[in-house]
């Protein structure tokens, strides 16, 4: 795959949920253009085009980045944190997925430049709607900073 | 011769008779003398008298003085009688006494003896006592030291339980989504490989799986309630009860309601979460009046005992006051999920909230006629943050 190509990149551990987010998406047409890493520490790896993605080109940005929160190795808080702390790399939308609405780290998530925090929902119908809308919005309604 | 003798004779007793005659003189002139000493000794004498007079008169006087002062003497005699009688009773008084005295000395001699016993007593009393208050000082501190232990252990029960709510949230509906998840795949691409009873089979996954989603979601909105800060206000009821009303929405083919909203009297509590148990109560009066042809609902506030209550009244399917202690209950129905649907939360949340603003909730009921439900905000609410 052409790690350069990638608008979408998306951290979650569980293979459940990256399996329902991945078919909702593939299903809303980002099919080639979603990448998913399994934890913090590779997605970091990822931008920062360390380790297996050594060849990436660093300039190429994902349009959009969804975070689960509950990760090993690194969490998606401290990708934010760390995402949004880069000048070089802030600007890039970040949403954070999560499974609970009665996450304590909602505000810390805004406070620290999160654009948008989505409560999965249990629901099959509205989890796909949610997806396919923060897939819509964030890469193509969304215009991003040339 | 005899002649001549006789005028000698004569001559010579002439002479004689003139000797005589001087010396008479002389004799009467010493009478003369003699008279006036005499006036003068007679005088002395009257003098004297006089003087013997005088004295006398004073010693009458000095004797009268003399014989009063005798009297007044005896009269002194007899009052220092009566007074050395009154003396030697006095004395006699006195020996009483001072026998008596002697008596209350021994007793208080005695006294003394018990005073210094009970004093004795009393050092040991208070050492015991001491020995007691250090005793409650100990336990004092050991109480502080297990209430400081307590607030502990609840402060991280507390966060023990945040942590649960979190998880029940947050693990819990991951399975439960991917089984909706996976079952909508089963649907969407492989239903053409399902018969008629697989596919009402998945459709009861995916139907059961969302209800769980609804129970968490619902179960965690009550635990919620325990830890919300509440904030107290002045609430304009009437105006928060046509608020709810203009927000709740209404499917074209549901009998719209009518509603009869009174003048309410203000409330004091938290608005959001009064306003959280009016929606529940007027969403519950309208769902339970689905299968009337109408819908009537009088929402009102009335004042009992000083009590100012609040009541949402319908002419819904209402229920069996036998099972009423369910009522409130969390999870508790009293009605089918087939009948009237919904997870049994929100008369649980309605008193849940009125209980935090100490105040009451309760209902009446009349099977297939209706129901009304009260409740009341005390004036003097303060929230409680914990029950």
């Amino acid at each position: 795959m052409n790690y350069n190509d990638v608008e979408i990149l998306f951290a979650e551990d569980s293979i459940d949920d990256a399996t329902l987010t991945i078919r909702a998406l593939v299903k809303s047409g980002f099919t080639n253009k979603l990448y998913h890493v399994k934890d913090g520490a590779e997605a970091l790896d990822f931008i920062y085009c360390r380790g297996m993605y050594a060849s990436r080109n660093i300039n190429e940005k994902p349009k959009l980045i969804l975070l689960d929160l509950k990760m090993p190795k690194l969490t998606g808080m401290e990708v934010l944190e760390k995402i949004k702390s880069d000048p070089n790399l802030k600007s890039i939308p970040i949403v954070i997925l999560t499974s609970s609405n009665e996450d304590p780290d909602v505000q810390k998530c805004y406070a620290l430049g999160a654009n948008s925090y989505i409560v999965k929902p249990v629901d099959s119908d509205n989890f796909f709607n949610a997806i396919k809308e923060i897939g819509m919005y964030w890469v193509i309604i969304n215009q991003p900073i040339h | 011769m005899a002649n001549r003798n006789k005028s000698d004779e004569l001559s010579f007793a002439n002479k004689e008779l003139a000797s005589q005659n001087n010396e008479k003189e002389k004799w009467a002139q010493e009478l003369v003398i003699a008279n006036r000493e005499l006036d003068i000794a007679n005088k002395e004498l009257a003098f004297q008298n006089e003087v013997k007079e005088k004295r006398a008169a004073e010693l009458v006087i000095a004797n009268r003085e003399l014989a009063f002062q005798n009297e007044e003497k005896e009269k002194r005699a007899a009052e220092l009688v009566i007074a050395n009688k009154e003396l030697a009773f006095q004395n006699k008084e006195k020996e009483k006494r001072a026998a008596e005295l002697v008596i209350a000395n021994k007793e208080l001699a005695f006294q003394n003896e018990e005073k210094e016993k009970r004093a004795a007593e009393l050092v040991i009393a208070n050492r015991e006592l001491k020995h007691a208050e250090d005793d409650i000082r100990k336990l004092n501190d050991e109480l502080e030291q297990k209430v400081i232990e307590r607030t502990a252990q609840l402060e991280s029960a507390n966060k023990e339980l945040e942590s649960f709510s979190y998880s029940v949230s947050h693990d819990l509906r991951s399975p439960i989504r991917a089984i909706n998840g996976y079952a909508k795949i089963l649907e969407e691409d492989y239903s053409d490989k399902l018969d008629s009873d697989g596919k009402k089979t998945l459709d009861s996954i995916m139907h059961n799986s969302k209800k769980m989603g609804q129970l968490i979601d619902d179960l965690l909105a009550f635990s919620k309630l325990g830890r919300k800060q509440v904030t107290v206000s002045e609430i304009n009821m009437t105006d928060l009860v046509r608020t709810v009303i203009d927000e709740l929405l209404f499917e074209d083919d549901e009998n719209t309601p009518e509603f009869k909203i009174n003048v309410l009297s203000p409330a004091k509590g938290d608005q959001s979460l009064i306003k959280q148990v009016l929606i529940n109560l007027i969403s519950n009066a309208i769902k339970y009046s689905k299968y009337k042809p109408e819908t009537y609902i009088e929402i009102g506030s009335d004042v009992k005992d000083k009590l100012v209550f609040y009541y949402v009244k319908d002419n819904g399917a209402g229920f069996d006051m036998e099972y009423y202690d369910k009522l409130f209950g969390v999870f508790q129905r009293l009605h089918s999920q087939e009948e009237f649907e919904g997870t049994g939360i929100g008369l649980a949340i309605v008193q849940k909230i009125v209980n935090r603003h100490n105040g009451t909730v309760w209902a009446e009921s009349v099977l297939n006629e209706g129901s009304c439900f009260y409740f009341s905000l005390p004036e003097s609410s303060f929230p409680h943050n914990c029950f």
